[in-house]
């Protein structure tokens, strides 16, 4: 049988065992079909050929040292990220009360009597209106003086004599 | 073999982290922080860029410690994250800001690498022409070809577990590699034979 015509990779489509191939990633069997194959085929011993070229450029691209105080850098960072917020401060009582054995059902009970309380306050403020009940209050007092004085001429009027009477 | 336990030790440093072992911690960290920050120098080719991009990583392992299932291998969970950092990184456009500063600074690596050497000048001048050639080239690579390529070159991952880390099908990672691959071969090929 021809090597050259036996499962050409670039023919069926399977270039991926040609890349494992150069990336020493197959097994001997595997190796020794495709060396069989690569010693007739140009076009898949051209491909190889590159492809080892490729891998063998990128294995002179070493990555540089890592700093010395990462380790500390981070562990810093993750101090930082663990220490609880102000909100988490501030809540953790109320969150162990409701996740604790006392159970949360009166704690929530009374949590609503509370809230409805001060909805109930705060709703109740606008209709009070203080200001403006003192100044009706006020306006009526002003019309009861402005009535008691009219009251008090017209009492007095009725006691002074007829003018005419005392002209004579 | 030797894999399988490798997988479960780091599994099991990982189990230990959630139960709240910090040594764990520091163990899973001295064994993979040089191929996590190595992965994302190459992404990002920044290396300031790439430790700061690390310890995010590492601190996100730490933080979801306890939402930490074994149901993948530690390594792939791992490069999940480093990718997810990185294409971030890159989608939010920080990564083409760094790029004039990247330049010089790589120069400046590339310089200390190539210094450490015997080398003549002559050969210090082919190495450091070629060293550059390869990294622009791996820059050029669309985000996702770049960090497979990276995945399976140099992490030697597998086509699943890069799959499972970049959260596509095999097929669309054998797909990524075979084009990325090409465009490197096209650009790089000439290079047989100069090293």
């Amino acid at each position: 049988m021809n090597p050259k015509n036996v499962n050409c990779p670039m023919q069926s489509g399977n270039a991926e065992i040609l890349l494992s191939y150069c990336a020493r990633s197959l097994e001997p069997e595997q190796v020794a079909q495709i060396e069989l194959h690569l010693s007739a085929c140009a076009e898949c011993r051209a491909w190889a050929t590159e492809q080892k070229t490729v891998w063998a450029a990128m294995d002179a691209w070493e990555a540089e040292p890592v700093s010395a105080d990462f380790d500390a850098a981070l562990f810093a960072r993750i101090a930082a990220a663990e220490k609880p917020s102000a909100w988490e401060r501030w809540s953790a009582p109320w969150r162990e009360i409701l996740r604790g054995g006392m159970g949360w059902r009166p704690v929530l009970s009374a949590g609503v009597v509370a809230l409805t309380l001060v909805i109930a306050l705060s709703i109740e403020n606008p209709f009070r209106r203080e200001p403006v009940g003192q100044t009706v209050k006020l306006e009526a007092q002003e019309i009861e003086q402005a009535e008691r004085a009219l009251e008090d001429l017209e009492m007095l009027r009725q006691l002074e004599p007829p003018e005419e009477e005392t002209s004579l | 073999m030797m894999a399988v336990a490798t997988i479960e030790h780091d599994a099991e440093l990982m189990l230990r982290v959630r139960e709240g072992d910090s040594q764990s911690f520091a163990l899973l960290l001295a064994k993979h922080r040089s191929p996590v920050i190595h992965f994302l120098y190459r992404m990002i080719q920044n290396q300031a860029v790439a430790e700061e991009l690390a310890q995010e990583v590492f601190l996100r392992v730490y933080k979801s410690r306890a939402s930490y299932e074994p149901t993948a291998k530690f390594t792939t969970w791992l490069f999940r994250i480093a990718s997810h950092v990185a294409l971030n990184h890159i989608r939010d456009g920080k990564y083409e800001r760094n790029q004039e500063s990247l330049d010089q600074e790589s120069d400046e690596g590339m310089s200390r690498q190539v210094a450490s050497d015997a080398l003549t000048v002559e050969q210090m001048m082919v190495r450091e022409a070629k060293f550059g050639e390869i990294r622009r080239a791996i820059q050029l690579l669309p985000a996702k070809q770049r960090a497979a390529v990276l995945m399976h070159k140099y992490q030697e991952m597998e086509y699943a577990q890069i799959a499972a880390a970049l959260e596509c099908s095999e097929s669309a990672v054998k797909s990524l590699l075979f084009r990325a691959y090409e465009t490197l071969r096209a650009k790089l090929a000439h290079m047989a034979g100069h090293s």
